[in-house]
């Protein structure tokens, strides 16, 4: 099969300037970002993407985990300890008629940073079952009681850093140890630093933690179960955002949604308007005054607020947005632009020549006309994938993007009403503003590449 | 001939007119249609009348003594007065056609729910007072970036193909595809969260500053960010395209012919090269200055400038459609208006334009 030389003169083009392979290979990397993103992410992004409970042994706002190697110190990584590694002991004392579990979490501590954050979940199967929480520290094996009481049967989670009865039971712990500080700290400062010493800079103390479960019941079928989370300051590639979510996979899944989002609307629009003024040009009289008119009122419609409109009055999704989109942008600028070319083109003796033989108007439009206008409406449209690529992100900032997809656009937007400008959270803002950067310089340096053959008077003197 | 001359212009003039009517009409009524979402704002606000109707009458210690049919009388009677003070009785698209007469003569009416500072319904006043704010920032931004745009394409123009006009042209056309309020976004946390020299937004401190200079120095300080912003984004872009309209003049045999004649460079770049390539960038210039008065929706989100990009977020979320009409009508005629005022001085200056009238 041959090659149309349009297509040739386009790739020649992109390929032997320097700015069109830099283009040419972000692209790339982004295009295979998006087929592993569409072939790795395990689930279902857009459906577990709001739900809390998916995400809720992850830490809150943490970083990314390379950052450790800039920082010279070790921020700690989330520690999940249940089911193996957790020694149970159990057994029943028929003289009294109560069941003894004994559950033992042992983990090692190596961060130079304190945990973010301790949740313990207890699962339990009888009805009233008593309880006894105990933190072993690593240093003279100091002993502080987190709680004390009883459960219900099912799930309960104890909230070790920020329920107020547990923080009690600590400082009591502590008084009783001669060892109450007049400083108020965090429950998961105190249970990390070497309480003897009193720091005004606490500093973790590193070794074998353990936390020591006892619970006491009425029956011999009676079980207890504990998962621990030491959630931590790092997580992941790209960190987590305020609600635990991994931005990483938010992100990957972002690269398929904003590249086709933004590839869709760029094409449809840039090759109808084409079409439709190569049209208006080549059958001229009414066909052409009409739609030169109607471009006329389109470039003047106040195109985002209407389309802020249609957003907010009818809620819609991703999709439903990108054909209102299209919708809005049939006429435009390239429909003036195609049609002026147009109308040079038709002055050729070529075009001459093929009414003299009989060509149809249908073959010489479609044949002979628009194919002359490829490079310019291909360079039109690599050139404005960027801007619907931000206008996705544009409408997420102001709220009205999908509500359930993660796009680039959602999580600035997120990252942006999360407070994370004001307060330095940068990999919540900067990662993906530098994947829309990155997306849209890869487009502008293929366009930059192709402008030449679209101007090629605009080729250096 | 020389009698003839004007009468084509008229011609042509008159034709454009008339062109140019047409579309603002139909883009108006395009916009009503759109702004009151086709009808449904007017379900939202009837429920809303019948709401407080009710409620207001319940709160009445009388009223539950009345029978169920009298209640139902009352209130039918209330809400027919009530929507007709509204002009709600007449089918949806007859009214459209009222609004669009109101809108086109300019009578924009009362606004739904937004009020102006001073506590005024009217949407002229509320318009008028965020005018200035919008003016302040976007026309100088844009008149700032159209200078310096302009001035550094001369420059390129001189040396094409030089190492200045390579680098610049990759950093234009990046500018060019990244908006304003992504850099905005980006800024605010270099300039306002790490280097805390600029404030994160809006206009003036609160309280703001009591002395005319303290408050001039207050709003300058609040104001540089988003200007630098808005000039930064944008006159990369210009300066490439009004390199690229230089050098295509340079070009030319005319150019070529003075050159080798022997012209001072300043001269040949002066009178050959930028008077020509003048028409285009006037239009580029005004239009952009027109536009700069509609504000930025989204940039001024980002800085919270209280302008009128954020009066038609905030029209557009309350759904008040007087207020979203009002501006774009007051913007679609300053569009139209510039666009007439350019033909206009074209069809003088330009004997091609003539000719084909």
């Amino acid at each position: 099969m041959k090659v149309p030389r349009e297509i040739e003169e386009i790739a020649n083009a992109i390929l032997r300037s320097k700015v069109g392979i830099a283009g040419l290979t972000i692209l790339v990397v982004m295009v295979a970002l998006s087929i592993i993103a569409l072939i790795y992410v395990p689930f279902n992004v857009a459906k577990e993407w709001n739900n809390p409970l998916f995400w809720q042994r992850n830490p809150r706002l943490a970083l990314p985990s390379w950052v450790n190697i800039f920082l010279g110190r070790k921020l700690p990584e989330t520690i999940v300890i249940a089911n193996e590694s957790i020694r149970k002991y159990s057994y029943y004392l028929e003289t009294t008629g109560l069941k003894y579990n004994m559950l033992e979490a042992k983990f090692s501590y190596d961060y130079q940073d304190f945990p973010s954050e301790l949740r313990l979940m207890l699962y339990v199967n009888a009805e009233r079952v008593l309880v006894d929480i105990k933190w072993i520290q690593p240093t003279n094996g100091v002993e502080i009681t987190l709680w004390k009481g009883f459960l219900q049967s099912g799930s309960n989670p104890i909230y070790i850093s920020t329920s107020n009865e547990v923080y009690n039971y600590i400082v009591d712990s502590l008084k009783r140890l001669n060892l109450s500080s007049s400083r108020v700290m965090r429950p998961e400062i105190i249970l990390f630093t070497d309480i003897n010493l009193s720091h005004t800079n606490p500093m973790p103390v590193n070794g074998i933690y353990m936390l020591k479960i006892a619970s006491i019941s009425s029956n011999i079928t009676d079980d207890i179960d504990a998962e621990l989370i030491i959630y931590g300051k790092v997580y992941g590639l790209a960190g987590t955002d305020s609600k635990r979510r991994d931005l990483f996979t938010g992100l990957v899944w972002g690269a398929p949604i904003a590249l086709s989002f933004g590839l869709i609307a760029a094409l449809t629009t840039s090759f109808l308007q084409t079409i439709i003024g190569s049209l208006s040009a080549w059958y001229g009289g009414l066909i052409d005054e009409v739609i030169q008119r109607i471009t006329d009122v389109y470039m003047i419609l106040p195109f985002l607020p209407i389309l802020i409109t249609i957003s907010i009055v009818y809620k819609i999704d991703i999709w439903t947005l990108l054909f209102i989109v299209v919708g809005l942008s049939v006429f435009g600028g390239s429909t003036k632009t195609a049609r002026s070319m147009t109308l040079q083109i038709m002055a050729e003796q070529y075009i001459e020549a093929a009414i003299s033989y009989g060509a149809s108007r249908k073959r010489i439009l479609f044949l002979y006309i628009l194919p002359r206008l490829l490079p310019y409406t291909i360079a039109n449209m690599v050139l404005s994938v960027p801007s619907y690529v931000f206008l996705e992100a544009a409408l997420s900032v102001l709220g009205l993007g999908d509500p359930m997809m993660p796009t680039w656009g959602k999580i600035i937007s997120d990252a942006y009403s999360g407070g994370a400008v004001e307060h330095g959270l940068w990999w919540w803002i900067l990662l993906p503003s530098a994947l829309i950067i990155l997306t849209a310089i890869s487009f502008a340096f293929i366009g930059l590449a192709l402008d030449k053959i679209v101007n090629p008077r605009l080729r250096e003197r | 001939m020389r009698m003839r001359l004007p009468l084509i212009i008229l011609k042509y003039l008159g034709k454009r007119v008339l062109f140019l009517l047409i579309t603002l009409i139909v883009a108006v009524y395009l916009t009503i249609l759109v702004a009151n979402a086709g009808g449904l704002i007017d379900n939202i606000l009837r429920a809303q009348i019948k709401y407080d109707i009710v409620s207001s009458l319940a709160r009445s210690p009388v009223w539950s003594e009345l029978t169920e049919e009298e209640q139902k009388r009352i209130i039918d009677e209330r809400f027919q007065i009530a929507i007709q003070a509204k002009g709600l009785d007449k089918p949806f698209i007859e009214r459209t056609f009222i609004y669009l007469i109101d809108a086109l003569t300019l009578r924009l009416g009362r606004a739904l729910f937004i009020t102006s500072a001073s506590g005024s319904k009217n949407v002229n006043d509320i318009i008028f007072e965020r005018l200035p704010q919008t003016v302040l920032l976007f026309t100088t931004g844009t008149i700032l970036y159209s200078l310096i745009g302009l001035i550094l394409g001369l420059y390129m123009t001189k040396h094409p193909g030089g190492l200045f006009d390579r680098v610049f042209s990759v950093f234009a056309i990046v500018t060019q595809v990244i908006p304003p309020w992504f850099f905005g976004i980006l800024f605010i946390m270099v300039f306002a969260y790490y280097l805390r020299i600029t404030p994160f937004g809006g206009m003036v401190s609160t309280p703001p500053p009591k002395d005319p200079l303290g408050y001039a120095l207050d709003v300058a300080y609040h104001m540089a960010l988003p200007l630098f912003t808005w000039i930064f984004s944008l006159f990369g872009a210009w300066a490439y395209i009004a390199r690229n309209l230089m050098v295509q003049i340079a070009e030319e045999d005319f150019v070529v012919a003075a050159k080798a004649k022997g012209l001072p460079e300043n001269i040949l770049m002066r009178r050959y090269v930028l008077r020509p390539s003048l028409p285009p960038v006037v239009t580029i210039i005004s239009l952009s200055l027109i536009s700069s008065w509609q504000g930025a929706i989204i940039t001024e989100t980002v800085f919270n400038w209280p302008g009128l990009g954020t009066l038609f977020l905030q029209a557009i979320g309350s759904l008040d459609a007087p207020v979203v009409i009002g501006l774009t009508v007051i913007y679609a005629y300053l569009l139209v208006a510039t666009v007439l005022i350019l033909d206009l001085i074209y069809s003088i200056l330009d004997p091609r334009i003539r000719a084909r009238g």
